[in-house]
Order: structure tokens, then sequence, then C-alpha cells
């Protein structure tokens, strides 16, 4: 089949080819088309090939094919000469016959051509008459064509009159059913009309109309003004307003009048949760379910609040900053209530649950306002907040440090002694301790809570609770002094008057100051400062000037330098007072003129009654010391050699001797001794209060004796009193060697300033001494 | 802070109280110094430090009658000086002049101008106007101030005019305004007087307790400073007598005197009764502007306003006196009747 199949294509092909040479004029161009395709089978058979030799071929053919395959050859190559001959019959007699019907077609166009001429003529004239005819047409047309078209037009305007004449009906139908819209399209169609002959053809439908728009534009005011209605008839009704000239800005500011209205009345309510959430708690720790209810309420309302803000900015698209501002407002109303709850005594739990109302309120406005940076302002507001907190969290501890020392004030004042100083200290020094560990408790309650609120605040909150402490103690310190009264140009310096505080400190109170400054240095400091350093230290971006926010050593140092302060203070009270009293003692007698000596006198009872509530009061706040029994004092110096038994058996001889060789006799014992130290340093113990005290006032008694002049009697009243104050005197003291030496030092001065230093004969003195000694003991049953 | 024992010292045969600076001596730096003895031959030293400052040469020795409580050399004569003395039961004052000397040294008999004998009371003190000649003469006793003129060449002293401070305030002493003829200073048990002497009235005070010693700054007007028992150093700005504008710790026990430095006007000297002489820098702003800084630096006042502490005494010390020739130098008196001269010269330099 492929075989008949194959030649009978190829001879169509060759046909073809053969056509498409003779037409074109260019024979290569095909050519080396059809040389390529069959020279892909063989190159040397193809007879169509220009390149074909005839004798190679034949040769190889020859050659290559036996007889009969040759004689098939012979066949077929004779088939496809007569095929070819055929073929080209074909060619030519086609030729031709194209040949013959173009020139019958030639010959046709030439006779077609010759009528063509006067056809035209025809035409043209036909169409010269059709115009003719129209032109009369047209002409006599116009006219009534011109009175149609006036004819409608005014039929236009009439329409439109009617339009307008119907317009308030239309309205008034629009108004009944609702349909605002096409009201107002309708309204603002006919409006240039109304604008043009408003005033005097249609003067009673403007008027009609108008009043027709004024009952939409009231009920639209109405729709914008329901809450009741959806946000987007709402939003329509704006848009329509506006559409109608009317002033819509006025509207709006009404609207967020009346959203602000709403705002106050969002704030009582936050208060009153506030308010509301503290008997709860204070209650106990049930704190869900009656503190939830309000804060639902609240919740509910801000959400409210929430809404109306979203649906103002679709109404008002322009209104967002006023919104901004009244959200901001409401936050800054919120933090000005915490402000105003701070200033109450509240512990942080109550802020925190406070803060968290805040916050989800914040929350829930930034999530329809959120350009209004609402997280970012109530966190400014919230740091003032916290600010405020730490410090008045701070002062108020101040405050109850400050009440627990004036306590002990004021009950003296009312005259209960049984109010110890130990109670007082040991009070104070529980509110110094407790009240700080509290704060430091509440604090880190408010660190440790999750509030996103707080947590981005907590460097902040650690600055400000380290820098709060620092500050506190400061303020403390200042205070102590204040109380103390003893530095008035520090408390002049910052401005307070004097008569607002205790008036005059006693001097309990400084004494206890003095402990509690020792115990703040010494406990307090280090446990605050361990437990700032346990929970406010890892507060992640802290800054550089976290370093100095809390100093411990410098608040040590500043209490340390306070207490020793205060002791000498305590001192210098206690001594001041026996002073007036032995000053009293020796300016108001004329001692030149003194009677002889009857009995001890009795400042002496004074001074030991001083020196018992001195003793009574440092009993209570200090420790015990070493009791040492030394002769020596503190410095080493020996001076034993200088007290009693050579001092007495001079003082025996010097009643015989000039006064002159007992002068002598003090130089020369001076020059073989040591200085004795009377001046030592006073310690945080009971002894060594006391001893400091005795020994200053023993040392104002010589003085006073130095100043005046006595006659036998006034000597011997003076050694008389001074005996009798050794023994009592020695018992409560540390020094006894220089006690003694001071008192022997009073009866050596008082000798020298004697006209006539004759002293009493040893049994006389030791007979009044017991006398006396007699009389307290009777007395003393009777008054405790 | 432990004074070295550098000071020149001299013995008072007796126990003794007052010292004073002969500020019209202006070709020595000399002190006179008076005994407090009840029963003895009293005497008063003139003493001179030598040339080469490191001696003490008694220039004059002179009995003196009575016990000697308060000396007080005249600032434009160098051989007259006033004291207040005590017979034991009764108190009197008195004028002398230092008789000529001629190289003797044998106790010769001072002369007695005047005696200021118009007091009742127990006389405290005789005044002399610090800054130069003036005929008046100002002596307290317990009571009353009195005014008196002065003629020393007709050797008369007459009451100019007197005036009572009160019963009560019994007055301990006082200070004649360097800067102000008119204006002296009396201490009372409860406060300090100041008197203009013109009217004889009180124009002002300080109500302050316990006051023992009080100076005048020679150097800046309306600025002076006292002496307490038991708080202490105070300076004050007279305009301003209700706060005191520096508080020095003073002493362990009384702080007894006080005294103004002559030239350097920040420089305190004070004598207690703890048997030291202490030496004060006062804070250099002692005017107006005091207040702005004391507020910063008061909380905690970081320079020790102590310069230097001597403690080389044996009892208390109770006179003190700056040399008015060399300012750098000062006398104290122990009650045990050493006279020790210091100089303060390598302290300042130090700073």
């Amino acid at each position: 089949m492929g075989v008949d199949d194959v030649p009978l294509d190829d001879k169509a092909k060759r046909m073809r080819d053969l056509l498409s040479s003779f037409y074109s004029p260019d024979p290569s161009m095909s050519s080396p088309d059809t040389t390529s395709s069959s020279s892909k089978r063989t190159t040397l058979d193809d007879i169509n090939s220009s390149s074909f030799d005839p004798d190679q071929y034949m040769n190889l053919l020859v050659q290559k094919s036996n007889l009969e395959r040759l004689l098939q050859r012979h066949v077929e190559m004779a088939a496809e000469i007569k095929n070819l001959d055929t073929d080209l019959q074909m060619l030519v007699y086609e030729n031709y016959n194209k040949f013959i019907s173009a020139t019958d077609t030639i010959k046709r166009m030439n006779s077609n051509i010759v009528g063509m001429e006067s056809n035209m003529e025809q035409l043209l004239e036909k169409i010269m008459s059709v115009q003719s005819r129209s032109d009369g047409v047209n002409t006599s047309l116009f006219e009534k064509r011109e009175h149609v078209e006036k004819l409608h037009r005014t039929r236009n305007l009439l329409r439109k009159v009617q339009f307008i004449y119907d317009l308030p009906a239309r309205l008034g139908k629009c108004i009944k059913s609702e349909a605002y819209a096409d009201a107002v399209r309708f309204y603002t169609g006919a409006m240039p009309i109304f604008k043009a002959y408003g005033d005097s053809s249609f003067q009673d439908c403007k008027r009609a109309s108008e009043e027709a728009m004024a009952i939409i534009i009231k009920n639209l005011e109405g729709k914008l003004f329901s809450d009741s209605e959806s946000i987007q008839t709402r939003a329509e009704a704006a848009v329509l307003l506006k559409k109608l000239d009317f002033p819509v800005e006025s509207l709006k500011a009404r609207l967020l009048d009346k959203l602000a209205q709403s705002l106050a009345d969002l704030q009582l309510n936050t208060e009153e949760i506030s308010n509301a959430s503290v008997d709860p708690k204070d209650l106990s720790q049930e704190e869900s379910n009656p503190g939830s209810a309000p804060a639902a309420t609240h919740e509910a309302s801000v959400r409210e609040f929430a809404e109306a803000i979203r649906a103002y900015r679709i109404i008002f698209p322009d209104s967002e900053s006023q919104l901004i501002k009244l959200s901001q407002g409401v936050v800054t109303k919120h933090f000005e209530a915490i402000e105003e709850y701070v200033k109450k005594r509240i512990c942080s739990t109550e802020l925190l649950h406070v803060l968290r109302i805040i916050w989800t309120d914040v929350l829930l406005m930034d999530e329809v306002l959120d350009e209004a940076a609402l997280p970012n302002y109530s966190m400014e507001a919230a740091k003032v907040a916290v600010k405020q907190y730490v410090a008045s969290t701070f002062s108020r501890l101040l405050h109850d440090i400050s009440d627990s020392l004036t306590r002990v004030h004021v009950k003296q004042k009312e005259g209960m002694r049984e109010y110890s100083l130990q109670t007082a200290l040991e009070a104070s020094k529980k509110a110094v301790l407790q009240g700080s560990m509290d704060v430091l408790l509440d604090f880190r309650q408010i660190i440790e809570d999750n509030l996103e609120l707080l947590v981005q605040l907590k460097p902040l909150i650690i600055d400000l609770v380290q820098e709060g402490f620092q500050d506190f103690f400061g303020a403390l310190d200042d205070h102590f002094l204040l109380l103390s009264g003893g530095n008035n140009s520090v408390s002049q310096d910052q401005g307070f008057v004097e008569g607002t505080q205790v008036d005059k400190a006693f001097a309990g109170l400084v004494l206890v100051l003095a402990q509690l400054s020792v115990f703040i240095e010494q406990t307090a400091i280090p446990k605050i400062t361990e437990e700032i350093a346990a929970s406010f230290s890892g507060g992640g971006a802290r800054g550089y000037e976290h370093g100095p926010a809390f100093v411990p050593g410098e608040i040590c140092r500043i209490f340390r330098s306070a207490g020793e302060k205060f002791l000498h203070l305590y001192v210098d009270m206690r001594t001041q007072r026996i002073s007036l009293l032995l000053k009293k003692r020796f300016t108001t007698p004329n001692w030149v003129k003194h009677k002889e000596p009857r009995e001890v006198h009795m400042f002496v009872d004074l001074f030991l009654q001083e020196l018992e509530a001195t003793g009574c009061e440092v009993k209570q706040i200090l420790p015990e010391g070493l009791r040492r029994h030394r002769r020596n004092d503190s410095n080493g110096s020996t001076n034993s050699s200088r007290s009693n038994p050579l001092r007495e058996e001079k003082l025996s001889r010097s009643s015989t001797q000039r006064a002159r060789s007992q002068l002598l006799e003090t130089h020369l014992a001076k020059l073989f001794k040591q200085k004795i130290e009377i001046f030592t340093k006073v310690e945080y113990t009971q002894e060594s209060v006391v001893t400091t005290v005795v020994k200053l006032c023993l040392k104002s008694l010589q003085e006073f004796v130095r100043l005046q002049t006595f006659n036998r009697s006034g000597f011997q009243q003076i050694q008389l009193d001074i005996q009798f104050l050794r023994t009592p005197v020695k018992e409560i003291v540390e020094d006894q060697a220089v006690i003694d030496f001071l008192l022997d030092e009073v009866i050596v001065n008082a000798s020298e300033r004697c006209l006539d230093p004759i002293p009493l004969e040893p049994p006389i003195l030791d007979r009044l001494i017991q006398a006396k000694l007699a009389k307290t003991r009777d007395q003393n049953p009777v008054t405790p | 802070m432990q004074g070295t024992s550098s000071g020149i010292g001299y013995g008072l045969k007796y126990q003794a109280r007052c010292i004073s600076d002969v500020k019209a001596d202006t070709d020595h730096t000399s002190f006179l110094t008076g005994t407090l003895s009840l029963k003895e031959e009293n005497e008063v030293h003139l003493i001179r430090l030598s040339s080469g400052g490191n001696e003490l040469i008694c220039e004059g020795l002179f009995s003196h009658p009575n016990e000697i409580w308060d000396l007080a050399s005249c600032p434009f004569d160098q051989r007259i000086f006033s004291t207040v003395y005590s017979t034991g039961e009764a108190y009197g004052a008195a004028i002398w002049q230092i008789p000529e000397l001629y190289g003797e040294l044998n106790s010769p008999q001072l002369e007695r101008i005047t005696s200021l004998d118009a007091h009742v009371g127990k006389i405290k003190c005789v005044l002399w106007w610090p800054s130069g000649r003036n005929d008046k003469l100002i002596s307290i006793d317990e009571e009353t101030l009195f005014l008196w003129s002065l003629d020393c060449s007709k050797k008369v002293a007459q009451v100019q005019s007197q005036e009572s401070a009160g019963m009560l305030h019994n007055l301990s002493g006082g200070a004649w305004d360097p800067h102000d003829m008119n204006a002296v200073a009396a201490i009372s048990e409860s406060a300090t007087q100041f008197w203009d002497l013109r009217t004889m009235k009180k124009t002002n005070s300080i109500e302050r307790a316990h006051i023992r010693n009080i100076d005048y700054n020679p150097k800046k007007k309306h600025i002076l400073v006292t002496a307490e028992d038991e708080s202490g150093i105070h300076i004050w700005d007279l305009r301003k007598p209700k706060v005191p504008i520096q508080e020095l710790p003073g002493h362990a026990h009384w702080t007894w005197a006080v005294k103004c430095n002559p030239e350097q006007d920040r420089l305190i000297l004070s004598a207690g009764t703890d048997s030291t002489v202490n030496l004060w820098l006062a804070s250099p702003s002692t005017s107006d502007e005091f207040t702005a800084e004391s507020l910063l630096d008061s909380p905690t006042r970081r320079i020790d306003p102590l310069l230097s502490s001597y403690s080389d005494y044996e009892d208390s010390v109770y006179g003190i006196a700056w040399s008015s020739r060399e300012p750098w130098i000062f006398a104290s008196l122990s009650y045990d009747g050493r006279v020790v001269v210091e100089t303060v010269k390598p302290l300042l330099s130090k700073k």
C-alpha cells in the first residue's frame, strides 16, 4: 500500500513543484528544497537534482543490481517517463486553458467599460434631482420642526415646574416612607431653581419644601443622635446632613459634648469602683465576687464608650483628633483618680487592681482608636502615678516612724510614765524594719505583677524604689534631727517652723533616736540592702544611673554619725539640766558669809535624782556594757596615785599648813603624774553614758567652785556634800578612778578658793553623812 | 590635729585666768597677765616674745593688791591697763599705769590712775574700745553697764552714763564693737544684749542662754562669735539674730573663751575647761550667700572646721589672746598659771 502511495505522492508533489517553478521567477528558491529532501534518500539516483549524472547512475545501477532488478528498474523507468510525459502534457493544457480564459476576461472587461460612462452620467443626474427634492422638503418642514422643538422644550420646563410644585408633597411622602436619601436628592436637585427663582415665583413652594426639609433635617438629626439606630444609618444621616449644607461641625461638637458628658459619668464610675474595690479587699482575700460586680459594670460602660468612639469615627471621619483628646481625657481622669486614691492609704494590690482596670479600659479604647497612642499615653501617666505612689509610701513610712517616736513624747506629756522608752524604741525599731520590709514587699508585688503596663515600667520602678529608699533615709535623718531639736540651724535652714514640731525634745527621745540610728545602721540597712539586691536589681534595662541610686554605705555613714551626734546630744541635754542645778546652787548663796554646815545640802539629792533618771532612761535603751572594775582610765594612763589616799592625807594636813605649800604640792604632784583623761569617747553602753554625764557634771562642779570665794563654812559645806556624793556616784559609774579624781579636785579647788580652808573633822563629817543617809532611808519607803 | 608642743612656755607663780595682748606696743609682741590668788601677793606680768620668737621674757613684774579676775590692756597706750579684782568679799576695778622702767625688774609699784568705784555689784569686766584712741571706757557689773569718760593725764574717770540691765539678767561679760564706737554687746544669763551707748538703750538681742564669752569679728562688720557652756561656738550675723550662721562643736566641756583673729576673719580661737585650745577655720561664706550654700553642704559638712587642737595643758584654759602685732601668734593661759605662746603659721601656710 505504502509503495503505491509513495509514487502517487511523489507525483503530485512533483506536479506542484513543476507548476510552482513555472510560475515562480526564481527556480532556485524551490529547487534546493526538493533536492535536499530527495538527496536525503539518495543523492545519486535522484534524477531531479541538477547534479544528476546519468552515466554514473547507470554504472551504479548496473553494478549494484542484478538483472531482474535492472529489468524491473527499466520498467519502472519507462512508467515513470510515461507519467512525466502526461504530466507535461497536462501542464501545457492547463496553461493554455488559463491563457484562454484570461483573454476572455479581458475581452469582457473591455466591452463592459464601454457602457459604463453613460450609466455614470445617468446616476449623476439622478442624484442631483434627489438633492433638489430633499432641499425642497427640508425647507417646507423647517417651520414645523421649529415649533415642535419649542413645544418640547416647554413641556420639559413644565415638567420641571411640576416637579418643583410637587416637591413639598413628594418630600412629605418621602418623610412618611423615611426615604430621606431620595428626599435629599430631590431637594438638592431643586436647589438651583430655588436659588434662582426662590424669591419670586416659587416662594410658596420653596417655603413648603423648606419646611419639609426642616422636618427631614430634624429627623436626620434625631437619627444621628439616637443611639438605638444602627451605626450605618447614623452615618448615612450624617452624610445626608452634610449634603444639605447643614452645619455638621456644630452637630459633631454637640455629639462629642454628649460623649464627653457620658465620660464624666464613666469617670464617676471609676471612682466608685476603686472605692468599692477597697472594701472587699480590706475585708479579706475573697476579692473576686463582691469586687467584680462594679468592675463588670465599669467594663461595660467603657465598652460602650469604645463603641461610641468607633461609631463616631465612622460617622465623622474627621473627628479623630477630638476623639483622641477625649479618650486621653478619660485616661488622664483615670490617673487623676489614681492620684487621689494614692493619697489615701492603699496597698499595692489595690493600686494594681485600679491600674488593671485602667489598663483594660485603655486596651479597649486602643482597639477602636489606635491613633491616640493611648498605651503610651497611659504609660506616661502610670509612670507619674507609680512615682507618686512610691513617694507617698515612703512619706507614710516616715510618718509612721515619727509617729511611733513622738508617741513617747505625747504619752509622757499626758503623764503616763509607764509608757517606757523601751517600748518606744521597740516600736520604732519595728516601724523602721517592718515598715521598710512591708514597703519592699509592696513594691515587689507591683514589680512581679505581669500587667503589661507595669512590666514596661519595671526598670523605672526599680530605680524609683532605690532612689526612694535613699531619699527616705536622708529624710529620716533630717527628721530625727528635727525631732531632737538639737540642731536648730538645720531645722531652720529647711524652713520648718519649730513650733509645729515637738516644742522641746526631751532627753529620752534623743536617746531613743541615738539607739535607733545605730539599729538602722547595723540591722535595718543590711537587711534592706539584701532585700533590694534580691528583688530590685534584676530590672532588665536599668540605666547607668542605677548605680548610685541606693548607696547603703552612705546611709550607714549618715546614721553612724547621726547616732553619735544624738548620743552626744543626750549627754549634753542631761548634763545641761544638772549644770543648771549646780549653777543655781553656786550662784545663789553668798559663800563668803556661809553658815556652818548642818547637813548635806539638798542639791545633792537633786543631783542624784537626775543621775538616777538618766540611769533609768539609759537602762531601757542601751545595752549593758562590760562592767570594768578598773582603776585605769581608757587611755591607760596611770593616775591612781593622784587619787584618794595621798590627797586625803594632804587635805587633812592642809588644815594646818599654808595654802601656798599646798599649791606647790599640787604643782609638784602634777609634774609627776600623767594627765588624766577625763573626756573619753562615749560608747553605746549604759555605763559609758552615765559615766560621761557624771564626769561632765563633776567637771562643771569644779568649774563653778573655782568661780566662787568661800569662807570656812562654805568650804566645809562643799567638802561635806562632795564626801556624801562619793559613794552613790561611784556605784553607778564604770571608771571610779576618774570620779575620785574629779571629786578630789572639787575639794582641792574649793580649798584654794577658801579664805580659811580648814576642813571638817572626819568624825563630824561622818556623823552628818550618816544623818543624811538615815534621813533618805526614812524617806525612801514613803516615796518610792 | 593634735598640736605638738611647739609652744613657748612661761610660768606664773600662781593660778591665773586672764591674759591680754598689749596692742599699743608696736615694737614688740607682748602680753599682760595677772594672777588669781586669794591669799598670796598677786602679780601682773608683762611678757615679751624675744626677737627670735623662741623665748618669753618677763619684761616687768608688778605686784597687784588683789587677785585679778579681768585684765585689759589699753589699745592706745602700752603702759596703761585695767583690772577687775576681788578682795574675796568685794569686787573692784582700776586703771593702772606701768611705771617707766629703766631696766630694773625689782617689782616697782604700779601706779593706779583711777578706780572705777561706782559699782555696787560684782564687776565682771572693763572694756576698751579695741580700734583706737577713745576716751571712753565701759565697765560691766552683774546688773549695770557704766560708760566712763577717762582722762589719763588728769587721772580721773567719771561716770558718763549708766544703765541697768535689770535685776534678773545677771550680766557676765561683754564686748565692744570695733566697727562702731557706740555699740556694745553684753552677755546676760538668758541673752546677749546690744546697747547703743549714745542713748543707753537696748537695740537688739540674741536670745540664747548660757553664753560665756563673746567676741566681735574685727574684720567683718555685724559678725560676732559666742561661746557657750555646752553647745559650743556659734557665729552670728547681727542682721539675722535669730539663727546662728554657723555652729562649731566647741569643747568637750565648757567653751570658756573665743577670740577672732585680728587679720584672718575666718580664724577663731577657743579655750575650754577641757584643758584644750582649739583653732577653728569658719566656713568662708560668713556673709549673705551663706544661706544658699549652707543648704548644700550643711547635711554633711565634709570639711572639718577644726584646724588644730592644742591639748598640752594641765588645767582648764581661761585666757587666750591673739597678738595684734604678729597675728599668727596667740598666747594662752591655763589655770595653773602657765602661759603658752603658739604660732599658727605652719597651719595657715598649709591651707
